[in-house]
């Protein structure tokens, strides 16, 4: 009963799906640290799942290494359209300190699937991770039609705004939306 | 019961219902605070195109010299531009920045002053506390050419940033070796030639076994060995004479060399060094006997301590280059029974 009560409720979420793609795995614990009591992700309509079936956003932390090549092409088809995929972290932008002669990452991440937006820092603070979800998410599931209400995406942008304001300026240009 | 009660309580006070109505984090906790250290800045006219930034940065995209072009009145500036998708905020570019003030700025990094000196110079100069005399003749020659040398707590100190690297200090120093010029370049020449030069030495001393195990206690055993082969095979290693001089040495200044002698005929087999030896050097056999492998010997003399019938030896070997053109030089071995006590505790 409660588990169909969650899902109701949920279905207006934003579901996310982190996917480390072999990075020094400080990223990860970044986005731990929004799922924290502290940062507290799910105030703000945002639910980890995980599962990339299900996810409407992707998020990408770590330079592509050799094993992750062909399987980070299966995760984002396996998600359902329209499908949003976020950066963290220099490591999917540029390979950050593991792109040296004779590596094997294959960043950017970009030369494998397309990618919505961009975090950079190594690692990006929580709330720069926190703005960017909240800066795609929401188009991706309205454009699922799984908007319950109508002011949700309103009060989901306002939130994205309020968090931008401290990194406004350096954000606004790294997001290719 | 008291705790209870007061658990109750904070579920009915106000603040805790508006709280729960309404659970947010707290504007506060989203800001970035002041500590925090950002991606560097750049303060284009203050630099010198040194290139330590570039040098000192970790990550392989994250900065870049540009230079502006040429205008007609003006030549154009060179700055670093840094890449924030691969800054990794290390700060350790505004840190090594030798500018003043600094061209970059992060954190609280550009605060920082660099310890050692940015010239290319392939020596660092620096005073052994131990063996120095606090005559100060260095800080009188130095004081005349960069300046580098100071007292601290009535010692002279070399300012590494200061240093030029001239070597006139070791020139004028009255102390060998309380002035060391190190060579902070071609580290692993420098390994292979102390390699060569030690090995060569045993191999010279293992030739003698013989003769070195007949000495007697407190009598010494001196082999004269002319360095010129051992110049000849490290000049192929490196052409660098100062260097390879400086390496040799390096080897016959500080190495204490340990011999381990071993005397089958005195042998009877009783094996309390077999489960002494730390390394497994030794083992016994039915048919051979005890055997010692001397490439496992750690050489730390447990053997020779334990043996009962002076089947093991203990020598110290030490050296000395007599001071004369690197072609022509000796060096003097002298080796001399341990003074060890034997036997068992």
């Amino acid at each position: 009963m409660l588990d169909s009560l969650k899902d109701i409720i949920r279905k207006s979420s934003i579901h996310a799906c982190l996917v480390s793609t072999g990075g020094c795995n400080g990223c990860d614990i970044e986005v731990v640290a929004l799922l924290s009591p502290r940062y507290d992700l799910e105030q703000y309509g945002i639910y980890f799942h995980n599962n990339p079936r299900e996810a409407d956003v992707i998020l990408i932390a770590g330079a592509v290494t050799e094993q992750w090549r062909e399987k980070l092409q299966r995760i984002y088809a396996k998600a359902p359209e329209p499908k949003v995929v976020v950066a963290i972290g220099n490591c999917p932008l540029s390979g950050d300190v593991f792109n040296q002669e004779g590596s094997s990452v294959y960043a950017p991440v970009s030369d494998f699937i397309p990618v919505d937006a961009e975090v950079s820092g190594c690692p990006p603070r929580p709330s720069e991770i926190l703005a960017a979800i909240l800066a795609v998410g929401p188009d991706a599931i309205a454009a699922k039609g799984r908007l319950a209400k109508g002011d949700q995406k309103a009060e989901a942008s306002e939130e994205a705004e309020m968090n931008q304001k401290a990194e406004a300026s350096q954000k606004e240009g790294e997001e290719k939306v | 019961m008291s705790s209870v009660i007061w658990y109750l309580y904070e579920f009915a006070r106000k603040s805790w219902a508006e709280k729960f109505a309404n659970a947010r984090t707290d504007q506060e906790i989203m800001e970035t605070p002041s500590r925090f250290r950002d991606f560097p800045q750049v303060r284009k006219e203050y630099c010198i195109a040194c290139g330590a930034c570039t040098a000192a940065c970790p990550a392989p995209m994250a900065i870049k010299l540009v230079r502006t072009s040429d205008s007609a009145h003006e030549e154009g500036i060179t700055y670093p531009i840094i890449n924030t998708r691969g800054c990794i905020r290390c700060g350790f570019c505004a840190e090594v920045c030798p500018t003043d003030p600094k061209t970059l700025l992060c954190g609280e990094n550009h605060l920082i002053r660099e310890k050692f000196t940015i010239l290319p110079v392939d020596k660092m100069f620096v005073i052994d506390d131990y063996l120095c005399i606090r005559c100060k003749k260095c800080i009188k020659t130095c004081s005349e050419i960069a300046g580098a040398i100071s007292e601290v707590d009535k010692k002279p100190v070399i300012d590494q940033s200061k240093c030029i690297g001239c070597g006139e200090c070791i020139k004028n120093c009255p102390v060998k070796g309380a002035i060391k010029g190190i060579f902070i370049e071609n580290v692993e020449e420098q390994k292979a030639i102390i390699n060569m030069v030690v090995d060569a030495l045993e191999a010279r001393i293992e030739a003698d076994q013989d003769k070195i195990m007949e000495l007697e206690p407190e009598e010494i055993y001196k082999i004269d060995f002319p360095t010129q082969e051992l110049v000849d095979e490290a000049r192929k290693i490196i052409p660098n004479d100062e260097l390879i001089r400086d390496s040799i040495e390096k080897v016959t200044d500080r190495l204490k060399m340990r011999i381990v002698t071993w005397d089958d005929e005195k042998c009877t087999n009783c094996r309390l060094c077999v489960g002494e030896c730390p390394s497994g050097a030794i083992t016994y056999d039915e048919e051979k006997g005890v055997q010692r492998n001397p490439d496992k010997c750690l050489r730390c003399s447990i053997c020779y301590q334990t043996c009962p019938f002076g089947v093991a030896g203990f020598y110290v070997a030490r050296f000395l280059l007599t001071e004369t053109a690197l072609e022509d030089g000796v060096i003097k071995i002298t080796v001399k029974p341990s003074q060890l006590p034997i036997g068992v505790d």
